[in-house]
């Protein structure tokens, strides 16, 4: 086992974990958050996207160990973010959540979209999210979205 | 009489937001693998690695034999049956646990305990089984062969079923002087939801029940299933569907994990949990599509098509699964090969064989995307051969408005639109003249623009007597909803289908609405609860709009006559002077709220009069469209693509869509479903494929070996929308859940064939990868080299 200390939604958090444990098992099963969601368990499908201070990180080919020091922010954490609020309420405009299971990472992706390329295209918010997955909405209502708040933050 | 007075725009046809959108966009909606409980055990599987073999022991590690079970270990779990009264059918039982033998990679063999994933992941490690090999049957073709080896002892062959038709095509052979054939094969994939199946189960001890959250589609269907095979009454079984991450058909039958948690809750006397993981998903359930087809089509030189004529071989995997069997895509492509064109004669022989891989599926869509491929590429073959656009084809064959209701040469009942008028608007749509002259003006001869289109009519909400003829063992009959009004006037909506993505929590609302004029907010929709919801057979084959939306209104229908009989008398008027309008119960006397209405019956029953209905205000209905022959969505979908000769690689241009559902309840909802069953479809043509090397060994086990669409693969789709009710069913709604999957995969092999015409290349083989499009301009190369020697 091995102790680690870290902030989870700004909240400290010390825990004592196996090695081997990743950091979406650590906040799903430790700390019963469970937004976060595991779509394919190998880092390709974006689902179990968090932020590792402030930046996206795939939580379930990170080990919780990994986390030490650091800062997380789960779908739960941010409720108190603008881009989060736009974001959620475009999603929702947009259409662009069916059965919800990569909506959480999708999230989280989004963000780091909107906030890092304020000027994005459709184009490049198609590049951007090809680290994540939807299996429902044809990325129509999602791209739709992203863009929606990309102009509303150029306002 | 109620009617709603749907006037502020939450009813039929508006584009309301979804309900559920919420505790989704939070990270607070609950999926089966979100359940924990104290002292919860969970599982793993020690799952087959050959694909066909005897299995000579199972040792388990040792100190943890009480933590690893085989099926021998468990008394009482009898293999899944699902019969099929289908002439010919052969089904083999599937055993949750490998009995004896293991017929695919993946097929569970053991399963292991502990309190941890990893730690039962680790038992699993440690378990060692001993196979004796076999020689596997991995291709279907090959399955039929007389020496082939047998996947089933007992059986004669590796035939599941055939089914035959056949006309006389003499009389046709005058005028029928152009004949196309072509063969075609589309891949095995597999259907990823998101989330992959996943299962909660536990023993209360209070209620004698089994309590089982699963990620279902049916949960009524798993309930009766789980009850047949592990020897319950059906009182005993409970099935929630919580939030769940997407189905597309795998999760509308009984998996062998749901059973196998079901034997163990009870005997571990604990709760357990298994959540799939994608490779278990990849390898396991790498179970849908695979087709093989002769298609011949008989044809004027003007390009009416007089007779088709189909060679169809189905690989159905190893076993029959419940309740649907796996003689369903033999039936449905039998029935669908002709699509909505109006033909003089139809032979057809669909071969179902069994092989040494996972079960096959009913994946959205079921088998239509294979025959609309099969039918549609060869109408666009035929289309080069005599030197006409497709689309005059298409038009000039299919059946008109005119000619509607009408009985298909397969014996579908169509019911209602314009099909050909489809056909026009998408090729107006995509600009078909304007790409005409772009290819004709094209300087770049190593990027070749095409485009193509597809055209489908798809069979929707088809009920008891289509079901009943397939003789499946679970046939839908009458469709349920339970409507109970709450004393402060809102409203519980209880139906039994099961929503996971397709918004009902939101839509079914709005058919309260439509009736009630009830505010779609304060409906609580209720749905995925054997506990709570009355039986269904659950969601799958586009019904559930249809159906459960039906019998809602219907239900709604009786208990607004219940409130107009209470409030004519607080209003001391006749009954006929009242009625449900926008939310209350109006007359020229004044009005009363729900609200009311709620609070007298249940609080101050006093107040209620003489003839009130003793029923109260909870009310289940039932419903089925008559005739139940199903409500015919169709679609043309054209797209344009840019093939790049060197690489193989194709590139979606542009991609239009019309379509007609009959009466559309909510646009956003059904433009939603279309957009994602058409980049599910454009996995298939493009990307999709559950390779097998030549000993049935799976070859995509990750993403990164099965390549999903991705935001950069879709593209910016457009759609257009006709709206035919159809006659028979309530509001005119037809199903539309899957139709987007149907003509993709058409569509875009005949934009490459269009854009590879010049070459005389063609692609058959879906998915059209770099591999196969180079292949094919390989061999017309070599064809034409050939030619000039």
């Amino acid at each position: 086992m091995t102790e680690l200390t870290l902030k989870i939604n700004g909240e400290d958090v010390t825990a004592d974990v196996e090695p081997r444990l990743s950091l979406a098992d650590f906040v799903r099963d430790h700390r019963r958050l469970t937004g976060t969601h595991l779509g394919c368990e190998h880092g390709v499908c974006g689902a179990c996207t968090v932020l590792m201070n402030g930046e996206p990180v795939r939580s379930c080919i990170t080990f919780a160990v990994a986390a030490d020091g650091t800062e997380i922010t789960t779908i739960e954490g941010f409720d108190d973010d603008d881009p989060m609020t736009m974001l959620r309420q475009a999603f929702h405009e947009n259409h662009a959540l069916q059965c919800g299971y990569c909506t959480p990472g999708m999230l989280v992706a989004a963000r780091d979209i909107v906030t890092r390329l304020p000027d994005a295209d459709e184009d490049r918010v198609r590049l951007e999210l090809a680290g994540n997955l939807c299996r429902c909405t044809g990325y129509v209502g999602i791209v739709n979205a992203i863009l929606s708040v990309i102009e509303k933050r150029q306002a | 009489m109620a009617d709603g007075g749907a006037t502020d725009g939450k009813g039929i046809g508006a584009r309301v937001l979804r309900k559920e959108d919420w505790r989704h966009l939070a990270g607070k909606a609950k999926f089966t693998g979100d359940f924990q409980r104290p002292g919860q055990k969970e599982m793993a599987f020690v799952r087959s690695d050959v694909a066909h073999a005897r299995i000579v022991s199972v040792t388990k590690p040792a100190g943890f034999e009480d933590s690893v079970f085989t099926a021998a270990d468990m008394p009482g779990m009898r293999p899944m049956r699902a019969p099929s009264k289908l002439p010919g059918y052969k089904g083999a039982d599937y055993p949750a646990l490998a009995i004896g033998k293991v017929r695919f990679v993946g097929e569970p063999v053991a399963v292991c305990v502990a309190d941890t994933r990893a730690e039962a992941e680790d038992l699993a490690q440690a378990t060692v089984v001993e196979y004796e090999e076999l020689p596997a049957v991995v291709d279907m073709l090959d399955a039929k062969a007389p020496d082939a080896p047998r996947l089933h002892e007992d059986w004669d062959d590796n035939l599941v079923m055939e089914t035959f038709a056949d006309d006389d095509f003499s009389k046709i052979a005058d005028r029928a002087t152009v004949i196309v054939k072509r063969e075609y094969r589309m891949a095995r994939h597999a259907m990823n939801p998101m989330e992959g199946r996943a299962v909660f189960a536990e023993w209360d001890d209070r209620t004698d029940q089994l309590m089982m959250w699963t990620s279902t589609q049916v949960p009524h269907l798993i309930r009766t299933g789980l009850a047949e095979f592990l020897g319950l009454d059906q009182r005993q079984v409970r099935v929630i569907a919580p939030d769940v991450g997407g189905g597309f058909g795998c999760k509308a039958l009984l998996q062998p994990e749901e059973v196998i948690a079901g034997w163990l809750t009870r005997h571990l006397e604990a709760p357990v949990r298994w959540i799939e993981d994608r490779r278990e998903h990849l390898v396991t359930g790498a179970n849908c599509r695979e087709h093989h087809y002769f298609v011949t089509i008989h044809a004027t030189p003007e390009g009416r098509i007089l007779g088709l004529d189909c060679d169809v071989t189905i690989d159905a995997g190893a076993y029959s699964v419940y309740p649907f069997t796996n003689g369903l895509e033999g039936a449905m492509a039998h029935g669908n090969l002709p699509g909505p064109y109006d033909l003089e004669v139809y032979r057809c022989r669909t071969q179902t064989m069994t092989t040494n891989k996972p079960p096959l599926m009913p994946y959205r869509g079921v088998a239509r995307p294979g025959v609309c491929y099969a039918m549609e590429m060869t109408i666009d073959a035929l289309a080069r051969e005599i030197g006409m656009e497709s689309h005059l084809i298409r038009a000039m064959n299919m059946v008109k408005q005119e000619q509607l209701p009408f009985m298909s040469i397969a014996k579908k009942h169509f019911d209602s639109g314009n099909y050909p008028k489809s056909v026009e608007m998408v090729v107006d749509m995509i600009g078909l003249d304007k790409i005409r002259a772009e290819q004709a003006a094209a300087k770049d001869d190593s990027r070749l623009i095409g485009v193509g289109m597809g055209s489908y009519v798809e069979q929707t909400a088809h009920g008891t007597s289509v079901f009943a003829s397939w003789g499946v063992a679970m046939v839908p009959g009458y469709e349920q909803a339970t409507v109970r009004l709450t004393p402060d006037g809102g409203l519980e909506l209880r139906i039994g289908v099961q929503s996971h993505g397709q918004g009902m929590e939101t839509s079914m609302a709005q058919m309260a609405y439509e009736v009630l004029g009830i505010d779609p907010e304060k409906v609580m929709v209720t749905h995925g609860d054997t506990g709570l919801t009355p039986y269904s057979t659950g969601t799958y084959a586009s019904r559930s709009m249809v159906m459960a939306g039906g019998a809602t209104a219907r239900a709604c229908r009786v208990l607004a006559e219940r409130m107009e009989i209470i409030a004519a008398h607080l209003l001391q008027c006749e009954r006929a002077e009242v009625s449900v309008r926008g939310g209350k119960i109006v007359s020229g006397k004044g009005e009363v709220s729900f609200a009311e209405i709620g609070r007298v019956w249940y609080l101050n029953p006093d107040e209620l009069p003489d003839d009130v209905d003793q029923g109260g205000v909870e009310v289940t209905m039932g419903y089925r469209p008559e005739p139940d022959s199903g409500a015919f969505t169709y679609a043309s979908h054209a797209c344009k693509v840019a093939v790049d000769i060197d690489t193989g690689k194709v590139k979606i241009l542009d991609y239009a869509i019309v379509e007609d559902c009959g009466t559309i309840v909510n646009p956003m909802i059904v433009e939603g479903q279309t957009y994602g069953g058409a980049t599910q479809g454009i996995g298939t043509a493009l990307l999709e494929e559950s390779t097998y090397d030549s000993f049935g060994n799976p070859g995509a086990s990750t993403f990164a070996d099965y390549m999903m669409p991705g935001a950069t693969d879709a593209p910016h789709y457009r759609i257009d929308h006709m709206e035919s009710p159809s006659p028979f069913t309530e509001y005119g709604i037809k199903g539309m859940g899957e139709g987007g999957t149907i003509p993709t995969p058409a569509a875009i092999g005949n934009a490459i064939n269009d854009a590879l015409k010049g070459i005389g290349a063609e692609v058959t083989e879906t998915p059209f990868t770099p591999r196969r499009v180079l292949a094919a301009i390989a061999a017309a190369t070599q064809n034409r080299q050939g030619d000039a020697a």
